[in-house]
C-alpha cells in the first residue's frame, strides 16, 4: 500500500508539474523581451483544450501512427517512475536503473520517429531523420555522464546515485561534478529541443526538428505527445536536480524534522532554478546551424570524458 | 550400450542425412523435395533441442560422448561428445533449425521452376550436419575437416543462384576469406599438436611457453575473427548474406558466425586459461571498433540483406565486448566477473540469434513478394503485409534493444559487466572500458537508427512502387516461423532468468563459478529480478507498469477528452494537389546529417548529372547518385591484392619461365639441399 | 580544501583551452583567451590571498593583479585593434572539423595524463592532477597553432600555451621567483607586438592573414 500511494505521488508530480516547468520558461524569456508573454499555466489550457478537440488522422498513415502516442506517454511516464522526486519515499528502483531510464526513453523516440516517417510527408521524415542524428550524437556521452555518477555511488541505479549525492554537501564545486553536470545539461537541452539545437517556438522547416516530425498530430494525440515531450524534460530535470543539486542536507540542516512537504518544495525550487538556466541558455544563445550540433555534442562528450577522467584521478 | 543421449544424437544425425537423402531422392518432384526435408531437418532440429536442453539443464554428467569411432588409419577418427558449451551452441542451432525448417516450407516455393529444390535442400541439410561436427567435435583434425565442410557448403549455398555475376562474386570473397581463416586455424593446429603431441580438443594448453600461446592467441583470434566478421576482416559478410537465400542467412548469421565465436571460447578462453590480462584488452578494442563501424556502416546501406549483414558485425562486436570483458577478468583472476560477462556474451548470441532468425527471414518475405532488396522502391508495407509488419516491427524494437524485448536483457548484462569491471580494472584499461561503453551507447543508438530507417522506410508511409503495393502476407508457414521466433524472443525478454539458469552450468564448467547466485532472478508471479550488487532490473515488472500506465493514459484521454470524432484526411501537403510517393523521404535522404557528420568513415561521393533540354532553366533529366566507399576494401584490401598479384607476375616471369630445363634445374637444387641438410644433420 | 577549489579552477582552465578549440570566430578566440586569463588570475588571487594570510608573502598577489593588467585587459585589448584594422573576413580558418580537432584534443589530455603518472617524484596526488591539466593545455594550445590557418590563430595559440606554463608554475611550484614572472610578462608583451606588426605585414602583402600563403615565399 505504502510502495503504491508513494509511486502514485511520484507519477502525479511528475506528470502534473511537467508543463508547468514549459510555463516558468516561457515566462522568463518574455521577461527578458520585456514583454508579458503567456501565463504560466498556458500550456495547461492548451492541453485541455486540445483533448477536447476532434482528431484528424492522415489516410497514408497505418496503425503504428494512432498508437505511437499512448506508447511514447506510456514509456515516458515508466521512465518517469524510475527517476524518483524524493528520497524518503520507497522508490520503484528494483525494477530498473538508469540504463533502464535511458532505453525506454529511446523506445519514445523509436515510435516518434517512426511515425513521422508514417505521415508520408516530407517534413516528418526530414524532422525523424535529425532527431535520429542528435541522439546517435548525444548517447555516449549521457551514458558516460550516467556510468561515472554511479561508479561514485557504486551502482547503476539512479535511487542510490541520488541517496550517495545527498550525503554530501554542495556539488557542484567538485570537478567531476561541474565536469559532468554541463555534459547532462547540453544533454538536456538537446534532447528538449531547446534553442541552440532546435527552437521550439517556430514552425520553419529549416530550423524544427521535434516540430516536424509531430507535425501530423492533432487533438489528442497531439496533447499526448506534447505533454510527453514535458514529461521527458521534467526526467532530465529531475536527474540534474536531484543528482548535482543534493540540498538535502540544508534542508535537514533549516528543519531536522523535515516533512515530505518541504522536501517536495525543494525540489520544486531546484526544478525552477534549472528550468531558469535553460531560460537564460535559450535567451544568451543563438540557434545553431543543423551541421553544428556535432560540435556541441563533442563539446558535451569531452566534458563527460574529462569527467569521468578526474574521477580516476580524485577519485570523487 | 548405447545411452539415451547417444540414441537421440544418433536420431538426430540420421534424420538430417535422411532428410539431406530425400532430397536427393526427390530430386525431380519439387512439392516432395521442398516439404519432405525439411520437416525431416526440422523434426532433427526438435531431437536436438531435446538432447541440449538435457545436457543444460544438468541432467547428465559434464561431458558425454556420443560418437567415438577410430579408424585404423592414424590421426583419422570421429570423436563427438557434448559437454555444456557444445550443447548450448547446439541448442541455438536447433531453435534456428526449427525455425529455418518452417521457413524454407514457404520460403522456397518462389524457388519452383527456377532452380532445383532438391539440390538446396541437400546442401543445407549437410551444411547443418557440418556445424554440428563442428560444435561437437572433440578432436582436432576432425574439428578442422568440419569447419572446412562447413565454409564449403555454406559456399554452396550463398552462390545458390549463381546467375548473377554480382552473386559469384561475392561467393569467392567469401572463399578467399574463410580460407584465409582456415589456414591460420590449421598453423594454431599444428603448433598445438608439436608441442602437446596430442590432437584431443579440451586438454590445457596454459603450460606452453608464453611466446607460444601469445602466437595461438594470435591465429585463434585471426582465423576465428575472420568468419565471426570482425572489422577489418568482415569484408565477406556484406556480400555474402544478400546473395544467399534468406534462409541461408539466418542460418548463417544466426549460427555460423557464433560457430567461430564457439571457437574462440573453446580455445582461447578454455584451452589457454584466457592466457594474458591483454589478450582481453586487444579482444575489448577489435569488439568496440566493430560495433561502432558496422552500426555506421549498417546505418548507410539501402539493400535490406546488406543493412541485416553489418547489423550482424555490430552484434558480433557486441559479442566481443563481452568476451573481451570476461578473457580479462579471468586472466586478472576476478572469476566472478569473467562469469558474468561471458554469461552476458551468451545471452547477446542467443538474442541476436534468433532477432536475425526473425529479420532474415522477413527480409527474405520481402523480396518474395516484391522481387526487390532495395529498400527505396518500397514503402507502405505494413498495410499490405501486416503480419509481417508486426513481427518485423518486434524484431527491429529488439535488435534496437529496446525493452522489455530480448535485446535489451543482452544489453543490460553487458553494460552491467562492463560497469563492474571498471570498478576493479587498472587505470589504462578503466579509459578502455570507458570507451567501449561510449562505443555500445553509439552503436545501439545506430543500430535503432538503422532499423527506424529499414522499418520506416519499407514498413511506413506510401508504396514507393506498384509492387509494394501489391505485396500479400506471406504464406502461413513463414508466419509463424516468425512468429514463433517473436513470441521467443518476447518471452526470454520477460523471462531472463530461465536462460540465466541454462546458461549457468555452462559458465560453472568453464570458470568453476555459478553466477546464478549473483543473479538472484527468482520467479514468483510479478518480479523476475536480475540483481547485480545493487543494480536490477525487474522485466516483467517493467512490462506489467508500462501496460498499466500506457492503460491508464488511454482511459485518461478518454475520460478528458469526452466523446471526439476522428476524422481522415490527406497528410498536409502545403497546399499543393497532392502529396505522392515520390515526394517522401527516402532512405539515401534520412541518413544524409549522420553521412556528412561521419564522413571521414564513409568517404562519401555525389554526383549530379544533368541532361539539357531546349532551355537551361528546363531540365530533361537529372540524375543524382550518392554513394560512399567501402573503405577497408579500398585502403587496405585494393593495395594488398595489388601487391600480391604484382609479386605473382615478377615470379611468373622470373621464376616460372616455360623452359623445361629450369624446372630440371630447380628439382636438381632441392634434392642437393636435402642430401646436403640430412649430412649435416 | 583549498587544492579542491583550485583543482575545479584547472579544470575550468581546461575546459577554456577545450572552448577555443571549438570556436570558429577570431573574436570568440580572443574572448575565450580572456576568460582564461582571468580564470588564472583567479587561482593567482586565491594563492595570494592564502600566502599572505600564512606568511604575509605579497609576490603571488602581484602577480595576480599583474596578470589581470597584461593578460586579461591589455593583451586583448591589443588583439582586438589589431583585428580591427586588419580587413577581418569571415572564412574557413581550421583544417580539420571541429569534433574531431576536440577528440584529438581528448587524446592529448590522456596522452599527458599517461605521461605525468609516469613520473615517480611526484607525491603529492593533487600536484600531479594540476599538472597534467596545465600540461594538457600546453599541448592543447600547441594544436590550436597548428589548426588554425590565420595568424591571429597562432598569437592566441601562443598566449594559451604561455597560460598552461603559467598554471603548471604556480599550481605546482606556489610561483616562480618573482624577476622571472615579470621578465616572461615582458617576453609576453613584446612577443605580441611583434607579431601584431607581422600580421599587419603579411595582410599587407597578400592582403589575407592566411599563413598558409607565406609558402609562397619559398623562392
Amino acid at each position: 500500500m505504502n510502495y503504491l500511494a508513494s509511486f502514485g505521488l511520484q507519477i502525479l508530480v511528475m506528470v502534473a508539474l511537467a508543463p508547468l516547468v514549459n510555463g516558468i520558461i516561457k515566462k522568463v524569456k518574455a521577461f527578458s523581451q520585456k514583454r508579458k508573454g503567456p501565463p504560466l499555466l498556458q500550456l495547461y489550457y492548451d492541453l485541455w483544450k486540445l483533448f477536447k478537440k476532434d482528431t484528424v488522422v492522415s489516410e497514408t498513415t497505418s496503425w503504428i501512427f494512432r498508437i505511437t502516442p499512448y506508447i511514447v506517454a506510456g514509456a515516458v511516464v515508466l521512465a518517469a517512475l524510475l527517476v524518483p522526486v524524493n528520497l524518503n519515499l520507497p522508490s520503484f528502483h528494483f525494477a530498473g536503473d538508469v540504463i533502464l531510464v535511458i532505453y525506454l526513453l529511446g523506445m519514445a523516440r523509436f515510435f516518434m520517429v517512426l511515425s513521422g516517417l508514417d505521415s508520408g510527408s516530407t517534413f516528418g521524415g526530414m524532422g525523424s531523420s535529425r532527431e535520429v542524428m542528435i541522439s546517435v550524437l548525444l548517447e555516449p556521452s549521457l551514458l558516460i555522464s550516467m556510468f561515472t555518477i554511479g561508479l561514485i555511488a557504486g551502482s547503476t541505479s539512479v535511487y542510490s546515485m541520488m541517496i550517495s549525492s545527498a550525503g554530501t554537501g554542495f556539488l557542484l564545486f567538485q570537478p567531476v561534478y561541474l565536469l559532468l553536470f554541463l555534459a547532462v545539461f547540453i544533454i538536456l537541452i538537446a534532447e528538449t529541443s531547446r534553442i541552440p539545437v532546435d527552437d521550439p517556438a517556430t514552425h520553419l522547416e529549416l530550423t524544427m526538428v521535434h516540430e516536424a516530425m509531430i507535425l501530423e498530430y492533432s487533438g489528442k494525440h497531439l496533447a499526448l505527445m506534447e505533454w510527453a515531450a514535458c514529461i521527458k524534460q521534467l526526467i532530465f530535470i529531475t536527474l540534474l536536480a536531484n543528482i548535482f543539486l543534493p540540498l538535502e542536507s540544508f534542508l535537514a540542516f533549516a528543519s531536522p524534522n523535515s516533512t515530505l512537504m518541504s522536501s517536495l518544495l525543494l525540489y520544486l525550487a531546484k526544478v525552477i532554478f534549472i528550468a531558469v538556466l535553460v531560460a537564460v541558455t535559450e535567451i544568451s544563445t543563438v540557434k545553431l546551424r543543423l551541421f553544428s550540433v556535432p560540435n556541441l555534442a563533442a563539446l558535451s562528450f569531452i566534458l563527460a570524458f574529462l569527467g569521468f577522467f578526474q574521477y580516476l584521478l580524485v577519485g570523487r | 550400450m548405447l545411452t539415451t543421449n547417444q540414441i537421440i544424437f544418433s536420431v538426430m544425425l540420421s534424420l538430417y542425412t535422411l532428410s539431406a537423402l530425400c532430397a536427393l531422392v526427390f530430386y525431380r518432384k519439387q512439392r516432395l523435395a521442398n516439404i519432405v526435408p525439411n520437416i525431416l531437418s526440422g523434426t532433427g532440429a526438435l531431437c536436438g533441442i531435446w538432447l541440449s536442453l538435457t545436457q543444460l539443464i544438468g541432467l547428465q554428467p559434464e561431458q558425454v560422448a556420443l560418437i567415438r569411432w577410430i579408424s585404423s588409419i592414424p590421426n583419422v577418427t570421429v570423436n563427438l561428445s557434448l559437454d555444456k558449451l557444445s550443447a548450448f551452441f547446439l541448442f541455438i542451432l536447433s531453435v534456428v533449425n526449427v525455425g529455418a525448417a518452417l521457413y524454407s516450407i514457404g520460403y522456397l516455393t518462389h524457388y519452383y521452376n527456377r532452380r532445383n529444390i532438391g539440390l538446396f535442400n541437400f546442401c543445407f541439410n549437410i551444411f547443418n550436419i557440418t556445424m554440428i561436427g563442428v560444435i561437437t567435435a572433440s578432436h582436432m583434425i576432425f574439428f578442422f575437416i568440419a569447419w572446412e565442410l562447413m565454409s564449403l557448403f555454406s559456399y554452396f549455398l550463398v552462390v545458390f543462384e549463381a546467375d548473377s555475376s554480382e552473386n559469384q562474386r561475392a561467393g569467392t570473397i567469401y572463399l578467399i576469406m574463410t580460407h584465409l581463416a582456415a589456414a591460420f586455424l590449421m598453423i594454431a593446429f599444428i603448433l598445438i599438436h608439436q608441442f602437446t603431441n596430442s590432437w584431443q580438443i579440451g586438454g590445457s594448453l596454459q603450460d606452453l611457453p608464453p611466446l607460444i600461446k601469445n602466437l595461438l592467441f594470435a591465429c585463434f583470434l585471426i582465423g576465428f575473427g575472420t568468419k565471426a566478421g570482425i572489422i577489418p576482416l568482415h569484408i565477406w559478410l556484406p556480400y555474402a548474406h544478400p546473395a544467399a537465400p534468406s534462409n541461408v542467412s539466418a542460418l548463417m548469421s544466426g549460427v555460423m558466425i557464433k560457430i567461430a565465436i564457439y571457437g574462440m571460447i573453446r580455445f582461447i578462453m578454455e584451452a589457454l586459461g584466457s592466457g594474458f590480462q591483454w589478450w582481453g584488452m586487444v579482444i575489448l578494442i577489435i569488439g568496440i571498433i566493430t560495433t561502432v563501424l558496422g552500426a555506421a556502416y549498417s546505418f548507410m546501406e539501402n539493400n535490406i540483406k546488406r543493412l541485416l549483414a553489418y547489423c550482424s558485425i555490430e552484434n558480433i562486436g557486441i559479442i566481443l565486448t563481452g568476451f573481451g570483458a570476461a578473457c580479462w577478468s579471468y586472466a586478472a583472476n576476478y572469476p566472478v566477473l569473467g562469469a558474468l560477462a561471458l554469461l552476458a556474451c551468451l545471452i547477446h548470441i542467443f538474442n541476436h540469434a534468433i532477432i536475425k532468425g526473425i529479420l532474415f527471414f522477413g527480409a527474405g518475405a520481402i523480396y518474395n513478394a516484391t522481387h526487390t532488396k532495395d529498400m527505396e522502391s518500397l514503402g507502405g508495407l505494413v498495410k499490405s503485409m501486416p503480419f509481417l509488419g508486426v513481427f518485423m516491427l518486434v524484431a527491429s524494437l529488439a535488435i534496437a534493444a529496446i525493452p522489455p524485448l530480448n535485446g535489451f536483457v543482452g544489453e543490460w548484462l553487458i553494460y552491467q559487466s562492463l560497469f563492474a569491471s571498471l570498478e576493479v580494472a587498472p587505470l589504462g584499461l578503466k579509459v578502455v572500458i570507458m570507451l567501449a561503453v561510449a562505443g555500445l551507447a553509439i552503436g545501439s543508438a545506430l543500430a535503432a537508427a538503422s532499423f527506424i530507417k529499414m522499418f520506416g522506410i519499407s514498413f511506413l508511409g506510401l508504396p514507393r512502387s506498384t509492387r509494394a503495393k501489391e505485396a500479400k502476407d506471406p504464406s502461413f508457414t513463414i508466419i509463424l516461423s516468425m512468429g514463433l521466433f517473436a513470441l521467443l524472443s518476447l518471452g526470454v525478454g520477460i523471462f531472463p532468468g530461465v536462460l540465466v539458469r541454462l546458461l549457468d552450468g555452462v559458465v560453472y564448467n568453464l570458470s568453476g563459478i555459478t553466477i546464478s547466485g549473483e543473479l538472484q532472478g527468482d520467479s514468483f508471479l510479478l518480479y523476475y529480478p536480475l540483481t547485480i550488487g545493487k543494480n536490477s532490473l525487474a522485466p516483467l515488472a517493467v512490462l506489467i507498469g508500462g501496460c498499466f500506465i500506457t492503460g491508464m493514459v488511454f482511459l485518461a484521454v478518454k475520460l478528458l477528452g469526452g466523446s471526439t470524432r476522428q476524422r481522415k484526411y490527406i497528410t498536409w501537403d502545403c497546399g499543393f494537389t497532392g502529396l505522392t510517393s515520390r515526394m517522401q523521404y527516402t532512405a539515401t535522404g534520412f541518413s544524409k546529417p549522420l553521412r556528412i557528420i561521419f564522413r571521414i568513415i564513409y568517404r562519401p561521393s555525389r554526383e549530379l548529372k544533368v541532361e539539357e533540354g531546349v532551355s537551361p532553366y528546363f531540365h530533361k533529366a537529372m540524375k543524382y547518385v550518392v554513394t560512399t566507399q567501402p573503405v577497408f576494401e579500398q585502403f587496405l584490401y585494393r593495395p594488398l591484392v595489388k601487391g600480391l598479384v604484382d609479386f605473382a607476375k615478377v615470379v611468373k616471369m622470373k621464376v616460372q619461365t616455360g623452359s623445361v630445363h629450369t624446372y630440371l634445374v630447380y628439382i636438381f637444387v632441392t634434392i642437393l639441399i636435402l642430401f646436403v641438410y640430412f649430412a649435416a644433420s | 580544501m583549498i587544492e579542491n577549489y583550485l583543482h575545479l579552477l584547472s579544470i575550468t582552465i581546461l575546459i577554456t583551452a577545450f572552448m577555443l578549440v571549438a570556436n570558429k570566430r577570431v573574436n570568440e578566440y580572443i574572448k575565450t583567451f580572456q576568460l582564461q586569463s582571468l580564470l588564472l588570475a583567479i587561482i593567482a588571487g586565491i594563492l595570494g590571498v592564502h600566502h599572505v594570510s600564512q606568511t604575509g608573502d605579497w609576490e603571488i598577489l602581484l602577480v595576480a593583479v599583474i596578470t589581470v593588467a597584461v593578460k586579461v585587459v591589455y593583451i586583448p585589448y591589443l588583439l582586438r585593434t589589431t583585428v580591427r584594422k586588419v580587413e577581418y573576413k569571415v572564412e574557413k580558418d581550421f583544417f580539420w572539423n571541429i569534433p574531431i580537432s576536440i577528440l584529438i584534443c581528448c587524446g592529448l589530455v590522456l596522452l599527458s595524463y599517461f605521461t605525468i603518472t609516469n613520473i615517480e617524484d611526484i607525491s603529492d596526488r593533487f600536484v600531479k592532477i594540476f599538472l597534467i591539466n596545465s600540461t594538457a593545455v600546453v599541448l592543447i594550445g600547441l594544436f590550436f597553432m597548428i589548426s588554425r590557418k590565420k595568424a591571429i590563430g597562432q598569437i592566441i595559440g601562443f598566449l594559451v600555451i604561455e597560460n598552461g606554463l603559467f598554471t603548471a608554475a604556480i599550481l605546482s611550484t606556489n610561483g616562480m621567483p618573482m624577476i622571472v614572472e615579470l621578465g616572461i610578462f615582458f617576453d609576453l608583451l613584446t612577443a605580441v607586438l611583434i607579431m601584431g606588426i607581422l600580421v599587419f605585414r603579411i595582410n599587407e602583402s597578400f592582403e589575407s592573414i592566411d599563413i598558409d600563403k607565406l609558402k609562397n615565399l619559398r623562392g
